[in-house]
Protein backbone atom coordinates (compact mmCIF):
# COMPACT_ATOMS: atom_id res chain seq x y z
CA UNK A 1 0.00 0.00 0.00
CA UNK A 2 0.85 3.38 -0.32
CA UNK A 3 0.16 6.76 1.28
CA UNK A 4 -1.24 9.29 -1.05
CA UNK A 5 -1.83 12.42 -0.35
CA UNK A 6 -2.87 15.21 -3.05
CA UNK A 7 -3.15 18.89 -2.28
CA UNK A 8 -3.96 21.81 -4.52
CA UNK A 9 -3.35 25.61 -2.73
CA UNK A 10 -6.62 25.50 -1.65
CA UNK A 11 -6.93 22.32 -0.21
CA UNK A 12 -6.41 18.78 0.84
CA UNK A 13 -8.39 16.85 -2.50
CA UNK A 14 -7.64 13.24 -1.30
CA UNK A 15 -5.79 11.53 1.45
CA UNK A 16 -5.76 7.88 1.53
CA UNK A 17 -3.82 4.41 1.25
CA UNK A 18 -3.70 3.03 -2.39
CA UNK A 19 -2.41 0.42 -4.39
CA UNK A 20 -1.15 1.99 -7.25
CA UNK A 21 -1.53 5.83 -9.37
CA UNK A 22 -0.61 6.62 -12.76
CA UNK A 23 0.49 10.00 -13.12
CA UNK A 24 1.06 12.36 -16.26
CA UNK A 25 4.82 13.94 -15.89
CA UNK A 26 6.75 16.40 -18.20
CA UNK A 27 8.79 12.90 -19.18
CA UNK A 28 5.32 11.08 -19.74
CA UNK A 29 3.37 8.90 -17.96
CA UNK A 30 4.74 6.98 -15.06
CA UNK A 31 2.93 5.01 -12.82
CA UNK A 32 4.04 3.93 -9.30
CA UNK A 33 3.59 1.25 -6.96
CA UNK A 34 4.76 0.40 -3.75
CA UNK A 35 8.42 0.57 -3.13
CA UNK A 36 9.31 3.02 -5.48
CA UNK A 37 12.63 4.93 -5.10
CA UNK A 38 12.47 8.73 -4.10
CA UNK A 39 11.63 10.81 -7.19
CA UNK A 40 10.52 14.24 -7.37
CA UNK A 41 9.05 15.27 -10.72
CA UNK A 42 6.93 18.03 -12.14
CA UNK A 43 3.39 17.28 -13.27
CA UNK A 44 1.45 17.75 -16.73
CA UNK A 45 -2.08 18.92 -17.49
CA UNK A 46 -3.85 15.48 -17.64
CA UNK A 47 -5.65 12.30 -16.23
CA UNK A 48 -4.65 10.72 -13.01
CA UNK A 49 -5.25 7.34 -12.24
CA UNK A 50 -5.41 5.75 -8.82
CA UNK A 51 -6.70 2.66 -7.03
CA UNK A 52 -7.92 2.44 -3.97
CA UNK A 53 -9.92 0.11 -1.70
CA UNK A 54 -12.50 0.93 -3.69
CA UNK A 55 -11.57 0.55 -7.26
CA UNK A 56 -10.20 2.62 -10.09
CA UNK A 57 -10.77 5.87 -10.01
CA UNK A 58 -9.82 9.42 -11.84
CA UNK A 59 -8.62 13.09 -11.27
CA UNK A 60 -8.53 16.11 -13.57
CA UNK A 61 -4.98 17.47 -12.31
CA UNK A 62 -2.99 20.44 -14.21
CA UNK A 63 0.64 21.48 -13.20
CA UNK A 64 2.50 20.80 -10.28
CA UNK A 65 4.61 18.36 -8.67
CA UNK A 66 4.93 15.25 -6.91
CA UNK A 67 7.30 13.87 -4.54
CA UNK A 68 7.06 9.87 -4.06
CA UNK A 69 9.49 9.88 -0.43
CA UNK A 70 10.87 6.61 1.04
CA UNK A 71 8.66 4.55 3.08
CA UNK A 72 6.24 3.93 0.58
CA UNK A 73 4.67 7.40 0.50
CA UNK A 74 3.18 10.15 -2.00
CA UNK A 75 3.02 13.26 -2.12
CA UNK A 76 1.42 15.81 -5.26
CA UNK A 77 1.17 18.94 -4.91
CA UNK A 78 -1.24 19.95 -7.99
CA UNK A 79 -2.05 23.26 -8.95
CA UNK A 80 -5.64 22.28 -10.03
CA UNK A 81 -7.20 19.08 -9.20
CA UNK A 82 -10.63 17.64 -9.56
CA UNK A 83 -12.47 14.29 -9.34
CA UNK A 84 -14.10 12.97 -12.58
CA UNK A 85 -17.25 12.35 -10.31
CA UNK A 86 -16.93 15.77 -9.44
CA UNK A 87 -16.51 17.89 -12.42
CA UNK A 88 -19.38 19.13 -14.38
CA UNK A 89 -19.25 19.68 -17.77
CA UNK A 90 -21.16 22.32 -18.48
CA UNK A 91 -19.38 24.65 -15.82
CA UNK A 92 -16.15 23.76 -17.53
CA UNK A 93 -17.28 24.23 -20.81
CA UNK A 94 -19.20 27.60 -19.96
CA UNK A 95 -15.67 28.38 -18.01
CA UNK A 96 -14.07 27.55 -21.20
CA UNK A 97 -15.85 29.88 -23.42
CA UNK A 98 -15.80 32.94 -20.89
CA UNK A 99 -11.87 32.83 -21.09
CA UNK A 100 -11.49 32.71 -24.59
CA UNK A 101 -14.05 35.14 -25.21
CA UNK A 102 -11.96 37.15 -22.71
CA UNK A 103 -8.76 36.17 -24.38
CA UNK A 104 -10.41 37.53 -27.58
CA UNK A 105 -11.51 41.01 -26.37
CA UNK A 106 -7.74 41.83 -24.48
CA UNK A 107 -5.78 41.27 -27.54
CA UNK A 108 -3.45 43.93 -26.97
CA UNK A 109 -3.74 43.37 -22.21
CA UNK A 110 -0.66 42.92 -20.04
CA UNK A 111 0.79 39.18 -20.20
CA UNK A 112 -0.40 38.37 -16.90
CA UNK A 113 -3.83 38.31 -17.61
CA UNK A 114 -3.08 36.16 -20.85
CA UNK A 115 -1.23 33.74 -18.80
CA UNK A 116 -3.93 33.74 -16.07
CA UNK A 117 -6.42 33.27 -18.68
CA UNK A 118 -4.54 30.46 -21.09
CA UNK A 119 -4.09 28.64 -17.90
CA UNK A 120 -7.89 28.70 -16.88
CA UNK A 121 -8.25 27.50 -20.54
CA UNK A 122 -5.94 24.70 -20.33
CA UNK A 123 -7.32 23.62 -16.89
CA UNK A 124 -10.58 23.34 -18.35
CA UNK A 125 -9.98 21.92 -21.45
CA UNK A 126 -8.06 19.32 -19.44
CA UNK A 127 -10.76 18.41 -17.24
CA UNK A 128 -13.64 18.11 -19.99
CA UNK A 129 -10.90 16.27 -21.76
CA UNK A 130 -10.79 13.53 -18.84
CA UNK A 131 -14.80 13.69 -18.26
CA UNK A 132 -15.14 12.46 -21.61
CA UNK A 133 -13.53 9.89 -21.83
CA UNK A 134 -14.89 8.19 -19.12
CA UNK A 135 -18.75 9.51 -19.28
CA UNK A 136 -21.12 9.08 -22.33
CA UNK A 137 -21.56 12.04 -24.24
CA UNK A 138 -25.85 12.80 -24.70
CA UNK B 1 -40.83 69.23 28.33
CA UNK B 2 -43.03 67.89 25.32
CA UNK B 3 -40.50 68.71 23.43
CA UNK B 4 -37.63 66.76 25.37
CA UNK B 5 -39.08 63.50 25.44
CA UNK B 6 -39.58 63.69 21.73
CA UNK B 7 -35.90 64.47 20.98
CA UNK B 8 -35.37 61.53 23.47
CA UNK B 9 -37.53 59.51 21.37
CA UNK B 10 -35.73 60.15 18.08
CA UNK B 11 -32.59 59.26 19.47
CA UNK B 12 -33.62 55.94 20.76
CA UNK B 13 -34.78 55.68 16.76
CA UNK B 14 -32.04 55.89 15.68
CA UNK B 15 -29.95 53.77 17.64
CA UNK B 16 -31.85 51.17 17.56
CA UNK B 17 -31.74 50.69 14.08
CA UNK B 18 -27.73 51.44 14.18
CA UNK B 19 -27.93 48.58 16.70
CA UNK B 20 -29.75 46.42 14.10
CA UNK B 21 -27.44 47.50 11.43
CA UNK B 22 -24.11 46.68 13.44
CA UNK B 23 -25.32 43.50 14.92
CA UNK B 24 -26.12 42.04 11.27
CA UNK B 25 -22.49 42.78 10.42
CA UNK B 26 -21.00 41.76 13.31
CA UNK B 27 -23.27 38.04 12.13
CA UNK B 28 -22.11 38.47 8.08
CA UNK B 29 -17.98 39.06 9.84
CA UNK B 30 -18.27 35.91 11.68
CA UNK B 31 -19.45 34.14 8.75
CA UNK B 32 -17.22 35.51 6.57
CA UNK B 33 -14.80 35.20 9.05
CA UNK B 34 -15.20 31.10 9.51
CA UNK B 35 -15.52 30.63 5.21
CA UNK B 36 -12.02 32.36 5.26
CA UNK B 37 -10.13 30.54 8.63
CA UNK B 38 -11.16 27.20 6.75
CA UNK B 39 -9.88 28.40 3.75
CA UNK B 40 -6.45 29.62 5.34
CA UNK B 41 -5.85 26.33 7.20
CA UNK B 42 -6.37 23.89 3.81
CA UNK B 43 -3.66 26.03 2.41
CA UNK B 44 -1.35 25.31 5.11
CA UNK B 45 -1.13 21.79 4.08
CA UNK B 46 0.39 22.23 0.45
CA UNK B 47 2.54 25.27 1.87
CA UNK B 48 3.78 23.08 4.27
CA UNK B 49 4.70 20.68 1.75
CA UNK B 50 6.62 22.93 -0.75
CA UNK B 51 8.43 24.52 1.83
CA UNK B 52 9.57 21.62 2.92
CA UNK B 53 10.81 20.63 -0.38
CA UNK B 54 11.95 23.55 -0.89
CA UNK B 55 14.19 23.62 2.24
CA UNK B 56 15.54 20.89 1.51
CA UNK B 57 16.11 21.44 -2.33
CA UNK B 58 18.16 24.66 -1.39
CA UNK B 59 19.83 22.58 1.51
CA UNK B 60 21.70 19.84 -1.05
CA UNK B 61 22.67 22.42 -3.31
CA UNK B 62 23.51 25.85 -4.36
CA UNK B 63 22.23 26.48 -7.43
CA UNK B 64 22.16 29.99 -9.33
CA UNK B 65 18.72 30.70 -9.56
CA UNK B 66 17.57 34.43 -9.70
CA UNK B 67 14.81 33.88 -7.20
CA UNK B 68 17.13 32.79 -4.65
CA UNK B 69 20.29 35.53 -5.51
CA UNK B 70 20.39 38.04 -2.58
CA UNK B 71 21.71 41.19 -3.93
CA UNK B 72 22.64 44.23 -1.82
CA UNK B 73 19.49 45.99 -1.12
CA UNK B 74 18.71 49.42 -2.99
CA UNK B 75 15.42 49.32 -3.50
CA UNK B 76 12.96 47.49 -1.93
CA UNK B 77 9.34 46.39 -3.26
CA UNK B 78 6.35 46.33 -0.04
CA UNK B 79 3.13 44.97 -0.33
CA UNK B 80 0.65 46.19 2.05
CA UNK B 81 -2.31 43.78 2.58
CA UNK B 82 -5.53 45.49 4.37
CA UNK B 83 -9.38 45.68 3.46
CA UNK B 84 -11.07 47.71 1.01
CA UNK B 85 -13.61 49.01 3.91
CA UNK B 86 -13.10 50.32 7.02
CA UNK B 87 -15.49 49.62 10.04
CA UNK B 88 -13.16 46.77 11.29
CA UNK B 89 -11.52 47.77 14.19
CA UNK B 90 -7.73 48.88 14.42
CA UNK B 91 -7.13 46.61 11.64
CA UNK B 92 -5.93 48.47 8.71
CA UNK B 93 -4.25 51.38 11.56
CA UNK B 94 -1.97 48.64 12.65
CA UNK B 95 -1.02 47.22 9.86
CA UNK B 96 -0.23 50.74 8.07
CA UNK B 97 1.40 51.40 11.50
CA UNK B 98 3.61 48.66 10.97
CA UNK B 99 4.66 49.59 7.42
CA UNK B 100 5.17 52.87 8.12
CA UNK B 101 7.41 51.88 11.25
CA UNK B 102 9.54 50.05 8.79
CA UNK B 103 9.54 52.32 6.00
CA UNK B 104 11.28 54.46 7.74
CA UNK B 105 13.54 52.44 9.15
CA UNK B 106 14.68 51.33 5.60
CA UNK B 107 17.48 52.94 4.25
CA UNK B 108 16.64 51.61 0.59
CA UNK B 109 13.93 53.44 -1.53
CA UNK B 110 10.61 51.92 -1.13
CA UNK B 111 8.29 51.43 -3.90
CA UNK B 112 4.42 49.95 -2.45
CA UNK B 113 1.91 47.27 -4.15
CA UNK B 114 -1.55 48.21 -2.29
CA UNK B 115 -3.43 45.26 -2.10
CA UNK B 116 -7.16 46.74 -0.76
CA UNK B 117 -8.18 50.55 -0.82
CA UNK B 118 -6.89 51.41 2.27
CA UNK B 119 -3.16 50.42 2.15
CA UNK B 120 -3.54 51.77 -1.46
CA UNK B 121 -4.63 55.26 -0.19
CA UNK B 122 -2.17 55.18 2.59
CA UNK B 123 0.31 54.46 0.29
CA UNK B 124 -0.79 57.60 -2.25
CA UNK B 125 -1.47 60.32 0.83
CA UNK B 126 1.97 59.52 2.43
CA UNK B 127 3.93 59.85 -1.07
CA UNK B 128 5.41 56.79 -1.35
CA UNK B 129 5.42 55.62 -5.04
CA UNK B 130 2.48 53.25 -5.30
CA UNK B 131 3.42 50.94 -8.64
CA UNK B 132 0.32 48.53 -8.66
CA UNK B 133 -2.80 48.94 -6.66
CA UNK B 134 -5.10 45.50 -6.55
CA UNK B 135 -8.22 46.80 -4.74
CA UNK B 136 -10.94 44.73 -6.73
CA UNK B 137 -10.14 41.68 -4.39
CA UNK B 138 -13.30 39.21 -2.61
CA UNK B 139 -13.69 38.92 0.66
CA UNK B 140 -12.62 35.27 0.43
CA UNK B 141 -9.75 35.30 -2.31
CA UNK B 142 -9.05 32.24 -4.07
CA UNK B 143 -5.98 31.35 -5.74
CA UNK B 144 -6.31 32.24 -9.15
CA UNK B 145 -6.47 36.29 -7.03
CA UNK B 146 -2.89 35.88 -6.44
CA UNK B 147 -1.56 34.97 -9.45
CA UNK B 148 -1.05 38.23 -11.33
CA UNK B 149 0.41 40.30 -8.04
CA UNK B 150 2.90 37.14 -7.59
CA UNK B 151 3.75 37.38 -11.12
CA UNK B 152 4.02 41.19 -11.25
CA UNK B 153 6.27 40.41 -7.98
CA UNK B 154 8.23 37.24 -9.73
CA UNK B 155 9.10 39.25 -13.16
CA UNK B 156 10.19 42.61 -11.04
CA UNK B 157 12.72 40.70 -8.72
CA UNK B 158 13.87 38.84 -11.75
CA UNK B 159 14.66 41.86 -13.88
CA UNK B 160 16.42 43.39 -10.41
CA UNK B 161 14.20 46.46 -10.51
CA UNK B 162 13.92 45.57 -6.49
CA UNK B 163 16.10 43.52 -4.29
CA UNK B 164 13.89 42.79 -1.72
CA UNK B 165 10.60 41.98 -1.87
CA UNK B 166 8.32 41.92 1.70
CA UNK B 167 4.71 41.45 2.41
CA UNK B 168 2.93 43.40 5.27
CA UNK B 169 -0.36 41.57 6.09
CA UNK B 170 -1.92 40.95 9.14
CA UNK B 171 -1.36 37.46 11.09
CA UNK B 172 -4.55 35.46 12.10
CA UNK B 173 -4.24 33.94 15.51
CA UNK B 174 -7.27 33.48 16.82
CA UNK B 175 -10.38 35.79 16.98
CA UNK B 176 -9.46 38.05 19.36
CA UNK B 177 -5.84 38.51 18.38
CA UNK B 178 -4.41 39.60 15.29
CA UNK B 179 -0.91 40.75 14.64
CA UNK B 180 0.62 43.15 11.87
CA UNK B 181 3.65 41.63 10.51
CA UNK B 182 6.48 41.76 8.06
CA UNK B 183 7.01 38.58 5.99
CA UNK B 184 10.12 38.70 3.02
CA UNK B 185 8.86 36.99 -0.16
CA UNK B 186 11.91 37.96 -2.27
CA UNK B 187 14.89 36.50 -2.53
CA UNK B 188 13.57 33.58 -0.45
CA UNK B 189 16.40 32.72 1.92
CA UNK B 190 17.08 29.67 3.92
CA UNK B 191 16.82 31.11 7.58
CA UNK B 192 13.71 32.74 6.59
CA UNK B 193 12.16 29.24 5.04
CA UNK B 194 13.06 27.15 8.22
CA UNK B 195 11.53 29.79 10.48
CA UNK B 196 8.28 29.93 7.99
CA UNK B 197 8.01 26.08 8.22
CA UNK B 198 8.34 26.07 11.55
CA UNK B 199 5.36 28.94 11.83
CA UNK B 200 3.38 26.66 9.24
CA UNK B 201 3.95 23.18 11.20
CA UNK B 202 2.96 24.46 14.27
CA UNK B 203 -0.10 25.74 12.91
CA UNK B 204 -0.85 22.78 11.43
CA UNK B 205 -2.06 19.28 12.90
CA UNK B 206 0.02 17.41 10.44
CA UNK B 207 3.20 16.44 12.58
CA UNK B 208 3.91 13.66 10.35
CA UNK B 209 6.66 15.47 8.44
CA UNK B 210 9.64 13.66 8.04
CA UNK B 211 12.53 14.45 7.37
CA UNK B 212 14.46 13.05 4.14
CA UNK B 213 17.64 13.17 2.80
CA UNK B 214 16.92 14.42 -0.43
CA UNK B 215 20.62 13.42 -1.42
CA UNK B 216 19.09 9.84 -2.89
CA UNK B 217 16.45 11.25 -5.17
CA UNK B 218 15.12 11.45 -8.56
CA UNK B 219 14.76 14.05 -10.27
CA UNK B 220 12.77 14.47 -13.38
CA UNK B 221 13.93 16.34 -15.55
CA UNK B 222 16.48 17.46 -13.50
CA UNK B 223 17.24 19.63 -10.02
CA UNK B 224 17.45 22.79 -11.51
CA UNK B 225 14.52 22.40 -13.79
CA UNK B 226 12.18 21.53 -10.62
CA UNK B 227 13.81 24.14 -8.42
CA UNK B 228 12.75 26.80 -11.86
CA UNK B 229 9.40 25.37 -11.40
CA UNK B 230 8.70 25.45 -7.69
CA UNK B 231 10.03 28.68 -6.51
CA UNK B 232 7.11 30.49 -8.50
CA UNK B 233 4.93 28.32 -7.07
CA UNK B 234 6.12 28.66 -3.72
CA UNK B 235 6.06 32.41 -4.01
CA UNK B 236 2.16 32.47 -5.44
CA UNK B 237 1.28 30.89 -2.19
CA UNK B 238 2.84 32.64 0.16
CA UNK B 239 1.27 35.66 -0.97
CA UNK B 240 -2.10 33.64 -1.29
CA UNK B 241 -1.50 32.58 2.46
CA UNK B 242 -0.97 35.84 3.29
CA UNK B 243 -3.72 37.30 1.22
CA UNK B 244 -5.98 34.61 3.79
CA UNK B 245 -4.76 35.42 6.57
CA UNK B 246 -5.74 39.01 6.24
CA UNK B 247 -8.91 38.40 5.31
CA UNK B 248 -9.52 36.04 8.06
CA UNK B 249 -8.45 38.85 10.08
CA UNK B 250 -10.07 41.55 8.62
CA UNK B 251 -13.26 39.93 9.28
CA UNK B 252 -12.75 38.74 12.85
CA UNK B 253 -11.75 42.38 13.70
CA UNK B 254 -14.89 43.19 12.29
CA UNK B 255 -16.50 41.01 13.98
CA UNK B 256 -15.22 42.25 17.25
CA UNK B 257 -15.38 45.66 16.18
CA UNK B 258 -18.80 45.33 15.60
CA UNK B 259 -20.02 43.22 19.05
CA UNK B 260 -18.51 46.32 20.57
CA UNK B 261 -20.63 48.68 18.75
CA UNK B 262 -23.78 46.51 18.76
CA UNK B 263 -23.00 46.56 23.26
CA UNK B 264 -22.18 50.25 23.03
CA UNK B 265 -25.82 50.58 21.19
CA UNK B 266 -27.31 48.69 23.79
CA UNK B 267 -26.09 50.42 26.93
CA UNK B 268 -26.60 53.69 25.35
CA UNK B 269 -30.46 52.35 24.45
CA UNK B 270 -31.03 51.35 27.94
CA UNK B 271 -29.39 54.73 29.81
CA UNK B 272 -31.76 56.30 27.49
CA UNK B 273 -34.81 54.75 27.92
CA UNK B 274 -33.90 56.04 31.87
CA UNK B 275 -33.98 59.64 30.92
CA UNK B 276 -37.15 59.26 28.77
CA UNK B 277 -39.33 57.48 31.11
CA UNK B 278 -38.35 60.37 33.71
CA UNK B 279 -38.84 63.01 31.04
CA UNK B 280 -42.18 61.92 30.76
CA UNK B 281 -42.93 61.24 34.00
CA UNK B 282 -41.70 64.94 34.95
CA UNK B 283 -43.79 66.12 32.17
CA UNK B 284 -46.77 64.46 33.74
CA UNK B 285 -45.95 66.24 37.11
CA UNK B 286 -46.16 68.97 35.44
CA UNK B 287 -49.34 68.52 33.83
CA UNK B 288 -50.82 67.72 36.75
CA UNK B 289 -49.52 70.51 38.88
CA UNK B 290 -50.13 73.22 36.15
CA UNK B 291 -54.38 71.52 36.36
CA UNK B 292 -54.21 71.55 40.08
CA UNK B 293 -53.02 74.64 40.01
CA UNK B 294 -55.56 76.04 37.28
CA UNK B 295 -58.22 74.42 39.17
CA UNK B 296 -57.09 76.31 42.35
CA UNK B 297 -57.16 79.44 40.86
CA UNK B 298 -60.64 79.37 40.13
CA UNK B 299 -61.94 78.69 43.13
Amino acid sequence: MLKFKIVTPEKTIYENEIFQVTIPTMEGEITVLPNHIPLISVLKAGELKFKDKEGQQQMAVSGGFLEVRGKNEIVILADHAQRVAEIDIDKAEEARARAEEQMANLKNAQDVDYAKLQAVIDRELNKLKVVKKYRKLP
Amino acid sequence: MAINTKVIKRRLKSIGSTKKITKAMEMIAAAKMRKAVNAAIDTRAYAGLAWELLVDLSKTQKEQVPLLATRPVEKILMIIITSNRGLCGSFNANIIKKTAAQMTREKAAVDVVGIGKKGADFAKKMGYNLTAAFTNMTDTPNFDDALPIAKMVIDAYEKKSYDKVIVAYTDFKSALVQTARLRQVLPISESDLEKTLAEITELSDDKTVVKNNLTDYLFEPNRLDVLKIILPRLVETQIYQTMLESSASEHSSRMVAMKNASEAAKDMISELNLTFNKARQAGITQEIAEIAGGAMALE
